[in-house]
């Protein structure tokens, strides 16, 4: 199919609504949804997991399966109508003027396919280039995602590459053929974050280079203001309000956007002074949504009568704006300039003693090349922690961060008695626990450190009760005598978590991912515990009932003098929640100090490049731009010297390529605060905040 | 009396049964040839929001279909209930629909209650929205009733053993001669080369299959599940050992295994015993942990529950090990003699079946053993058995429950197999590897006393594979 000139938007979508039927009901997925993407422009779709952006993006590809189908609307691209065309029509399209991008790198290439066959076929179906051409173009899209040695990267295969690697293969193929509009779903959701920073930054400068229409989605807003030019807010099936990133970000005229950036920690946000306000209620599901205005149910300015009346809410202008949309029937009404009822402030609980104490601590695992007899064969060492040094006090929250590899899991293995040290010691009120394997522990001593874990739909056992599951946790740590009294003692451990106590009965796949995320940290409490290793545990919820599940942990804390161990990547929170920060990288400790230390200058490079990478949703945020070359390092064979050297901007700054040849020390800066760099004193001085608050 | 034909006075009905599979089978062709070439459209909607029945050729040939299979089967049903009201004047079918009557009650009550509360039966109750499933379960379950009331001397006509002049090698439906008064009239499906009624062999055979089945599947089980779950949960040497062992009897030739374990020579070494000391001890090491880890923190509930629980268990152990005259007899509580045939069986088909689920069994739990909830169940402090009995195990019922309806499939015609090759059980017992065995030697001339048992066989198996599929579909369903 030739492609033909084209002036006017690229993509027209009006009025779309999308359903998808079942034996039982009509379930509508997407309900009349408007949204215009110009040529060159990108348009950010957001939203919280089953609100429909997904759906919208299958419904421009036409790929809606048996069961759905596009019951409204018109979805023009180029200035024709999609429904028109025939199949072949749309095959055409597909793939040569449309691209999709999926989450998943790794479900979008064929395995058994070498990546460069996998590439050159696109050109040679959609437009029947000679295989040599295909195969120069594949060279120089290679090149274009700045992917090394391109020539080797074609003749490997997908399982040779690492995730990034994987991601920018996907973006080239979907480059090939040149398209006109380019659909990213959560294209960097399963990638650490300074790989996603590379990928969202070279996503940015192709969609410039090729003059590339894109459709963004993702429920990241910071994301979205990184690469978007005009952003699209849907809630439950619907646009509830669309414009540009300025407008939307600043001048927001829809109750839900509001409730969404109150919930997100952006800098300023504080966990005694401001917390977070999470969305009250829950997301309603497609087919129990309440009349009148979805979001009704859960908004702050709910009028009773007016926005639960049984008419449609129509999608309002806003005068003045640049095609500035919002679906809300009293915006001209409330005060958007006013700020935030504060939540009731909370007293910062007093840090106590010294409760948990690292030395030196060092694991290592022994990797023999023949598994299956044992011995024999070269053994390798993976040194998954180095000399870790810290302490944890009481009602303290710790926050360790890094991406993953770093080393974090196993140092919570460690600690928390699945693994045993190679090396060091852990004090735990100056007991000495890192030799004791859990099964020694005593019942006190386990029920003391607890963990709450990342996944919510993995963390509770599929048969078992919630109530159950909880019961067993007391029982193991030897609370109450008798059934009664363990019974009684669950239901107080679910007025804790603030769920209702009726959810005893329920079986997990009756609750909703935060319900099932408070069900986790209500046994891991259940044995009283002083230490609470937090692996990620928020960071596969949605936004609004993260806050939720933050401050939770936040109120237990006060409550319980707990000494809370935040393993995350996400620094944004991290900034918010923690009182200390440790960042790991291959193992080691780069730098360690009180939040606010770490969090200005001097930085450890690693640091400052995270800092950089994730993304804020604040316009009036100025960040510097660093981006970090390459992927981490395999621990298998860790860099010689500096195991940040690799990927360090910093690195010529130092004298005699000492960071290739020699492990830096411990260097500490202030008082608690310390740094693993060869970087000279004056050079650390002389670094600026990455992150800067306009000017007001 | 009389010989009886096929369907008696009920006959007028044949020639509609016969259209309507005829019927049947041309629409289901044409509706295959269809598929092939018709692409179908996306699905029509109704203007309340559900989906429309599918409209054009496509749509009318599957509801065509829908009606003739509705058509066959309620014929069948007709020919069932009239049998049952008219006995032998509705010929052979009639007679043994009669003869089943016991049968049609209980799965009429069970269908009836399992429908009416299917709502809170969990899987089993689901089982009822699949009919794929609830043919294989109704199939299944014919025969488990027809095994259960042969015991009690039901629905079968004549004694098993008895020979009666005359009835050599005779057709179904011939009469008996000099029948008294109480006893059955016919040879139902006619009398093997020996004058013994085929039609009761069959039904007795039912409860020789459904004993042993189920129950050498459940103890290869025990087995497999005691093993397997250290295995996959623990790894290393142990794992390495376990793998190689059950390798090992899988590679060795079933029958040959057979062979052996049922010669004279061995039998009287005492191995097949010995071989079912251990076997036999699984249930009880299972159930035995399964109580402790999970009462483990209760040590006064633990006992009680060990106790009530083991205690039955060890006594039918011993009394099933303990044979008088053999080389383990030093128990003199022997309630229930097992005989010596029946043993080697069990004993055979469970040693084979178990390292196919031992496998099973290590797979799944490796799977499951990376989930969260193994994690925190350790960082809790549980032992190694609970975890792998009660955070993996129910983790890993789907796929085991659907495997162990296909195992009883296996099982069932493993038993056949050792039948036909008269391993093991008597050879005058009615089970049908053996009655087919008999049939077989005269198959050219008479057909009848082989094709019951094989057509038993046959459906037995089939009803457990589609209620495995029925199964499988409804668990995916969730």
């Amino acid at each position: 199919m030739t492609k033909q000139d084209y002036e006017g938007p690229i993509l027209e979508i009006d009025k779309l609504s999308i359903s998808f039927f079942t034996r039982l009901r009509e379930i509508p997925a997407v309900m009349d949804f408007s949204v215009a993407v110009q040529p060159g422009e990108a348009v950010g779709l957001v939203g919280e997991s089953g609100c429909g952006k997904s759906t919208v993006a299958l419904g421009v590809m036409r790929d809606l399966g048996k069961n759905g189908r596009i019951v409204g609307g018109s979805i023009k691209f180029k200035g024709r109508d999609m429904g028109q065309m025939s199949d072949d029509e749309l095959r055409g399209i597909r793939g040569s003027e449309i691209a999709m991008i999926y989450q998943e790198p790794m479900a979008s290439l064929n395995p058994a396919m070498k990546i460069g066959r996998q590439l050159m076929e696109v050109p040679m179906i959609h437009q029947g280039v000679s295989e040599k051409d295909a195969y120069q173009r594949a060279l120089q899209v290679v090149t274009d995602v700045k992917l090394p040695d391109p020539k080797r990267i074609l003749e490997s295969f997908p399982h040779q590459l690492s995730g990034g690697q994987q991601q920018r293969i996907v973006i080239a193929m979907a480059l090939m053929s040149e398209p006109a509009l380019l659909i990213l779903d959560e294209p960097t959701t399963a990638l650490d974050v300074t790989v996603e920073a590379a990928v969202v930054e070279l996503v940015k400068e192709l969609g410039k280079k090729y003059g590339t229409s894109m459709l963004f989605i993702s429920h990241n807003l910071g994301l979205v203001l990184e690469t978007c030019d005009r952003i699209c807010v849907m809630y439950s099936g619907e646009a509830v309000e669309t414009g540009s990133i300025e407008d939307v970000f600043d001048k927001m005229q829809h109750p839900y956007t509001q409730a969404l950036f109150r919930s997100i920690p952006l800098p300023g946000a504080d966990k005694n002074s401001r917390p977070l306000k999470a969305i009250p209620g829950n997301f309603p599901l497609p087919h129990e949504r309440p009349q009148g205005c979805n979001f009704g149910p859960r908004c702050d300015y709910f009028e009773e009568g007016r926005c639960n009346a049984s008419m449609a809410i129509p999608m309002a202008p806003i005068d003045g704006d640049d095609r500035h949309w919002t679906r809300c029937l009293k915006f001209q009404e409330i005060d958007w300039a006013a700020p935030m009822v504060l939540m009731d402030q909370k007293e910062k609980g007093d840090i106590g003693k010294v409760v948990l104490k690292m030395e030196n601590l060092k694991k290592y695992y022994e990797v023999s090349a023949n598994a299956l007899f044992g011995g024999g064969g070269e053994k390798k060492v993976v040194k998954a922690n180095e000399t870790l040094s810290f302490e944890a006090r009481e009602s303290e929250t710790l926050a360790i961060v890094g991406e993953s590899g770093c080393g974090k899991s196993t140092f919570a293995k460690v600690l928390m008695g699945l693994e045993t040290a190679t090396d060091g010691q852990i004090l735990l009120d100056n007991r000495n626990i890192e030799d004791i394997p859990i099964e020694k522990r005593d019942t006190k001593t386990v029920g003391e450190v607890q963990m709450v874990f990342q996944n919510p739909f993995d963390t509770l056992n599929p048969s078992m009760t919630v109530g159950r599951q909880i019961v067993r946790a007391l029982e193991i740590f030897g609370i109450g005598d008798t059934e009664d009294a363990r019974k009684q003692r669950m239901l107080e451990l679910l007025d804790l978590v603030k769920l209702p106590r009726a959810f005893a009965d329920r079986m997990p796949r009756q609750l909703s991912g935060g319900q099932k995320q408070r069900v986790g940290i209500a046994r891991a409490f259940a044995g009283d515990a002083r230490i609470v290793v937090a692996d990620e545990p928020v960071s596969a919820l949605d936004v609004s009932v993260q806050a939720a599940v933050t401050d939770l942990l936040m109120e237990i804390q006060r409550e319980h003098k707990t000494t809370l161990l935040f393993i995350s990547h996400d620094l944004s929170i991290v900034r918010y929640l923690s009182d200390r920060v440790m960042v790991m990288y291959l193992g080691h400790v780069v730098e360690l100090g009180s939040t606010d230390q770490v969090f200005s200058p001097p930085y450890h490079p690693y640091t400052e490049a995270l800092l950089s990478a994730v993304p804020i949703a604040d316009t009036s945020i100025e960040k510097e731009h660093i981006v970090l070359e390459g992927d981490i390092p395999s621990a298998m064979n860790p860099p010689p010297g500096c195991p940040f050297q690799t990927r360090c901007r910093w690195k010529e700054q130092v004298p005699g390529g000492l960071c290739e040849t020699e492990m830096p020390p411990v260097r500490h800066l202030a008082e608690g605060h310390q740094v693993k760099c060869h970087l000279s004193d004056e050079i650390l001085a002389r670094m600026t905040p990455v992150i800067k608050v306009a000017a007001e | 009396m009389d010989p009886l034909t096929w369907t008696g006075s009920i006959a007028v009905l044949n020639p509609i049964l016969l259209v309507a599979v005829v019927a049947m089978l041309i629409i289901a062709i044409v509706n295959i040839a269809i598929s092939i070439f018709v692409t179908e459209g996306p699905q029509q909607v109704n203007a309340d929001g559900t989906i429309a029945a599918r409209g054009g050729i496509p749509g009318l040939m599957s509801l065509l279909l829908n009606w003739t299979l509705m058509a066959v089967i309620g014929l069948v049903l007709i020919y069932a209930a009239l049998g049952v009201l008219m006995g032998s004047n509705a010929g052979i079918i009639g007679a043994m629909s009669q003869r089943f009557l016991p049968v049609w009650i209980a799965l009429t009550l069970l269908f009836a209650l399992s429908i009416i509360y299917k709502r809170n039966l969990g899987l089993y109750g689901k089982l009822f929205d699949s009919p794929i499933g609830m043919i294989g379960f109704g199939l299944v379950m014919f025969w488990v009733f027809t095994g259960i009331f042969s015991a009690f001397d039901l629905i079968v006509t004549h004694d098993t053993l008895t020979q009666i002049s005359g009835m050599k090698n005779k057709v179904p439906g011939t009469p008996v001669r000099g029948a008294e008064d109480g006893e059955f009239g016919w040879y139902l499906l006619g009398g093997d080369n020996l004058a013994r009624d085929v039609f009761s062999r069959m039904v007795k055979g039912a409860g020789i299959v459904v004993l042993i089945a189920p129950f050498a599947t459940l103890f290869a089980y025990m087995v497999g599940i005691t093993l397997g779950l250290p295995a996959g949960y623990r790894g290393g040497s142990f794992d390495t050992l376990l793998s190689f062992l059950a390798n090992l009897i899988l590679a060795f030739p079933v029958i040959l295994l057979f062979y052996l374990l049922v010669t004279p020579e061995i039998v009287q070494t005492g191995l097949p015993q010995y071989m079912a000391v251990v076997l036999f001890l699984f249930p009880m090491i299972f159930a035995g942990v399964l109580i402790y880890s999970r009462y483990s923190t209760q040590p006064q509930k633990c006992y009680v529950w060990m106790a009530i629980i083991l205690t039955p268990m060890v006594l039918v152990y011993l009394a099933a090990i303990n044979a008088p005259g053999t080389r383990i007899d030093f128990w003199p509580l022997d309630f229930f003699p097992m005989p010596a045939g029946i043993l080697v069986v069990f004993v055979s088909v469970v040693f084979v079946n178990s390292p196919t689920v031992f496998r099973i069994v290590r797979g799944l739990t490796m799977d499951i053993k990376t989930r969260d909830y193994v994690a925190a169940a350790q960082t809790r402090g549980e032992g190694p058995w609970y975890i792998m009995l009660w955070e993996i195990l129910p983790n890993a019922r789907g796929p085991l429950i659907v495997d162990f309806c296909l195992r009883i499939g296996y099982t069932t015609i493993l038993l056949g197999t050792l039948g036909f090759f008269g391993l093991g059980l008597p050879p005058e017992s009615p089970d049908w590897g053996t009655t087919i065995n008999q049939g077989r030697k005269l198959l050219q001339i008479y057909l009848h006393p082989a094709l019951p048992p094989a057509f038993a066989l046959l459906s037995l198996v089939l009803g457990l594979n589609l209620l495995a599929d029925g199964l499988r579909e409804e668990s995916l369903k969730d």
